[in-house]
């Protein structure tokens, strides 16, 4: 399950990764410290090599996640269905939470560090909808 | 004193036709004018001789009065005859005996046509009763009063207008005494006009007060004297004008303009009288109070107001108020401006008119006031700063608490996650030996992040003046310049130093040795890589006597248009590449502004920055 982690903070890419490793979530992980690297990508990928999963950091310099979610957005009909996103942040801000509720692409907020109860949810979520696929 | 036979009336001549008879003792006519015979309808010569009642009605019914009177009795009494030509004719006669030595030897009569009589009486009748509604309408009291001896006067005529005024009764006055109906305050001075009238046999006027069941009154009294055949006077005719409701008007009105002319007094504004044709401007005491002049002319010319105007703001209130007056048909108009004071110095001024139009709507006069609201204006000038230093305080909240959200929260959550990661991977694998690494430094990191507020936190008030000093520029950047040499050196960076040696600020060393390091570490960590950094400092004092700072850098630069005024934000970094905290510019500021300067910058990607300091 081919997932990207977009996070400027090197140290919590590498936490979030290896989280996802011990719950065994996926092999397949790549890490970006900068949006545009992974919005470049994004764009230029074909639609069957689109990650399912994308977590995503709010705080970020140039693009921030916000920033980043409003350049999919013409790329929406590409990435439904087929990707999730996730806001990963370490902001408890009620702003934040409500903001992401009005993103059609992204699929929950979780607050940094994400924990194995909640690594098993996104994945169980994500086998219920490839068996009623 | 003689009775009195005064007719106050005129009435109209009676149709009286003077027609006579006489009869005799047994009721024949021994004698009859023409007249009486015109009225019967018999020539006169052939009455003597014949008997009054041959001329009678026939079976008419009786009342004994002709019998009475042909006794002798003094009677009226109607009596139907008929004439020769048949026709029926009433008469009013009245009798009289006719006597001889105390006999009676016959009867004298007057007699008249009992319609026309009627008539007559009719007509007297309903003159009495239109005077008589004209007495009870008219506005005016009306009375007369009877003389009586030892100088009493008893009312015997009053109309309705003394009781509605007094609010007596009938009773109370007519047939009264003057002393028990004219209050005691007054009485006097009714009596000493009286007694005047009477005397002198003129007519006399006077104004009284007095207090009545129905209120205070107060009344011009016109007194008439009357006098009857002897010359005497014998009744006073008054009419008394009531002037209680005009007296209130006057006395409102006084009051009115008393309060006017305290509030005159009151009012601290600048009150004028703009005489539109003249064009001449009179003013009242407040505009020398206010503005501290005098008045050699009062009123002045307009223009001599409209020079006083500040020039910038003429044009909105001279132009405008012209043209409110004389090219519209407004009536309100109202401008705040600066207005000169005789020191020199400008007043803030609200000035409110209206213009007084005539019938054809052209401006005649205009009021106003102006009010000197300097004061005021002070105070909301400093309200609005206060205002805008809370917004500022208010914002650094907002940014302690997003720092304490985010910024602080997010080596704090890191460190939770390697924890967790520290219970599920083996001790032997690399990982572990990894994870407690970034546990360590996630916990340095949140140290650092405590520093940073506490560094914050110590410059969000600005500097007192008495905590200032002055700093030598060119010394401080000296010593920065040592601190950061070896960095300097190992990135093969150039630093031009052109500060004069004797450029100083007021404020604090520390602050400044702050700037220049956190602006030097940052041309230093966002250096082109593609060539070695060079670094200029400059400075200069300006005319007015202000000192301007510059530190251009030829380093990579950033877009100023993406970072839109987010670029002196605290933890606002534009670079991924380097390994800023976004701290460094947020300091810079807040030193700059703690000394009452301000920082300024431009930038080009590729090209360079310049920070520009700027200090008063």
């Amino acid at each position: 399950m081919k997932t990207f982690l977009i996070d400027d903070d090197p140290l919590s890419n590498y936490l979030t990764e290896h989280l996802l490793r011990a719950e065994r979530f996926t092999s397949l992980i790549s890490t970006f410290e900068s949006a545009q690297d992974a919005l470049k990508i994004l764009q230029q990928q074909p639609a069957a090599d689109l990650p399912r999963v994308i977590f995503l950091d709010l705080n970020m310099p140039v693009m921030n996640g916000w920033q980043f979610l409003d350049a999919l957005t013409p790329w929406a009909a590409k990435l439904q269905g087929r990707c999730h996103i996730f806001v990963l942040t370490s902001s408890l801000a009620l702003s934040d939470m409500e903001k992401a509720q009005t993103y059609e692409l992204v699929d929950g907020l979780i607050h940094k560090p994400i924990d194995r109860a909640e690594i098993r949810a996104i994945r169980s979520r994500l086998r219920e909808e490839a068996g009623a696929a | 004193m003689s009775e009195c036979s005064v007719t106050p009336l005129d009435g109209p001549a009676l149709p009286y036709s003077e027609a006579l008879f006489f009869l005799d003792d047994r009721g024949r006519f021994t004698s009859a004018n023409d007249a009486f015979g015109q009225l019967v309808g018999y020539p006169a010569e052939v009455l003597p001789g014949r008997a009054l009642a041959s001329l009678l009605v026939p079976d008419l019914p009786r009342n004994g009065l002709l019998e009475r009177a042909l006794r002798g009795e003094v009677l009226t009494l109607e009596l139907p005859v008929h004439g020769t030509d048949g026709q029926r004719r009433d008469l009013l006669i009245t009798t009289f005996p006719l006597l001889s030595q105390y006999v009676l030897v016959g009867v004298g009569a007057i007699a008249r046509a009992a319609e026309g009589a009627r008539q007559a009486e009719k007509a007297v009748l309903k003159r009495e009763q239109q005077l008589s509604i004209i007495f009870q309408a008219v506005a005016d009291i009306i009375f007369v009063l009877k003389i009586e001896e030892h100088e009493r006067y008893e009312v015997i005529f009053a109309n309705r207008a003394l009781l509605n005024a007094t609010g007596l009764n009938h009773d109370q006055v007519v047939g009264c005494y003057v002393p028990d109906i004219v209050p005691a305050d007054s009485l006097e001075l009714a009596l000493t006009h009286i007694r005047q009238v009477v005397q002198t046999k003129q007519r006399a006027t006077w104004q009284t007060t007095s207090d009545y069941p129905a209120g205070r009154r107060t009344g011009e009294v016109c007194l008439t004297p009357l006098f009857n055949a002897q010359g005497e006077c014998c009744q006073l005719v008054g009419v008394v004008h009531d002037l209680t409701i005009q007296k209130q008007v006057e006395e409102s009105l006084r009051a009115s303009n008393e309060r006017f002319l305290y509030a005159l007094k009151a009012t601290t504004d600048a009150l004028y009288d703009w005489d539109v044709r003249a064009d001449t401007l009179l003013w009242g005491e407040g505009f020398e109070d206010l503005f501290g002049y005098r008045l050699e002319n009062n009123p002045s010319t307009f223009g001599q107001w409209a020079d006083f105007v500040h020039p910038d703001d003429a044009p909105r209130t001279v132009d405008t108020l012209r043209h409110t007056a004389l090219r519209t048909q407004y009536n309100h108009w109202q401008q705040e401006y600066r207005f000169r004071r005789a020191d020199g110095s400008w007043a803030v001024v609200f000035d409110r008119g209206y213009v007084i139009r005539d019938a054809q709507g052209q401006a005649v006069r205009m009021l106003g006031a102006m009010q000197d609201i300097t004061a005021r204006k002070d105070a909301e000038s400093t309200q609005r700063l206060m205002t805008q230093e809370l917004l500022q305080h208010n914002a650094d909240l907002q940014q302690f608490t997003y720092i304490v959200s985010h910024n602080l929260r997010a080596p704090l959550a890191n460190a939770r996650g390697f924890v967790d990661l520290l219970t599920q991977v083996p001790k032997d694998d690399v990982v572990f030996d990894t994870s407690l690494q970034h546990l360590q430094t996630s916990i340095e990191q949140l140290d650092l992040i405590l520093e940073d507020i506490t560094a914050i936190l110590s410059i969000r008030d600005k500097l007192e003046p008495s905590r200032r000093e002055p700093v030598q520029l060119a010394e401080v950047l000296g010593q920065v310049r040592q601190t950061m040499d070896e960095v300097l050196r190992a990135t093969g960076s150039q630093l031009t130093d052109s500060v004069p040696v004797d450029l100083s600020v007021f404020g604090n060393r520390a602050y400044v040795h702050s700037i220049f390091y956190n602006l030097l570490s940052n041309a230093v960590k966002y250096r082109a890589p593609s060539r070695p950094l060079r670094v200029e400092c400059a400075g200069h004092c300006t005319s007015q006597g202000g000192v301007v700072l510059t530190i251009t850098d030829n380093g990579s630069g950033f877009d100023l248009d993406k970072t839109a005024g987010e670029v002196f934000q605290l933890y606002k970094r534009f670079h991924t590449s380097s390994k800023g905290r976004g701290i460094g510019l947020f300091l810079v500021k807040s030193h700059v502004e703690a000394m009452g300067g301000r920082v300024e910058v431009s930038s080009r990607v590729g090209e360079g920055t310049r920070f520009t300091l700027s200090f008063d």
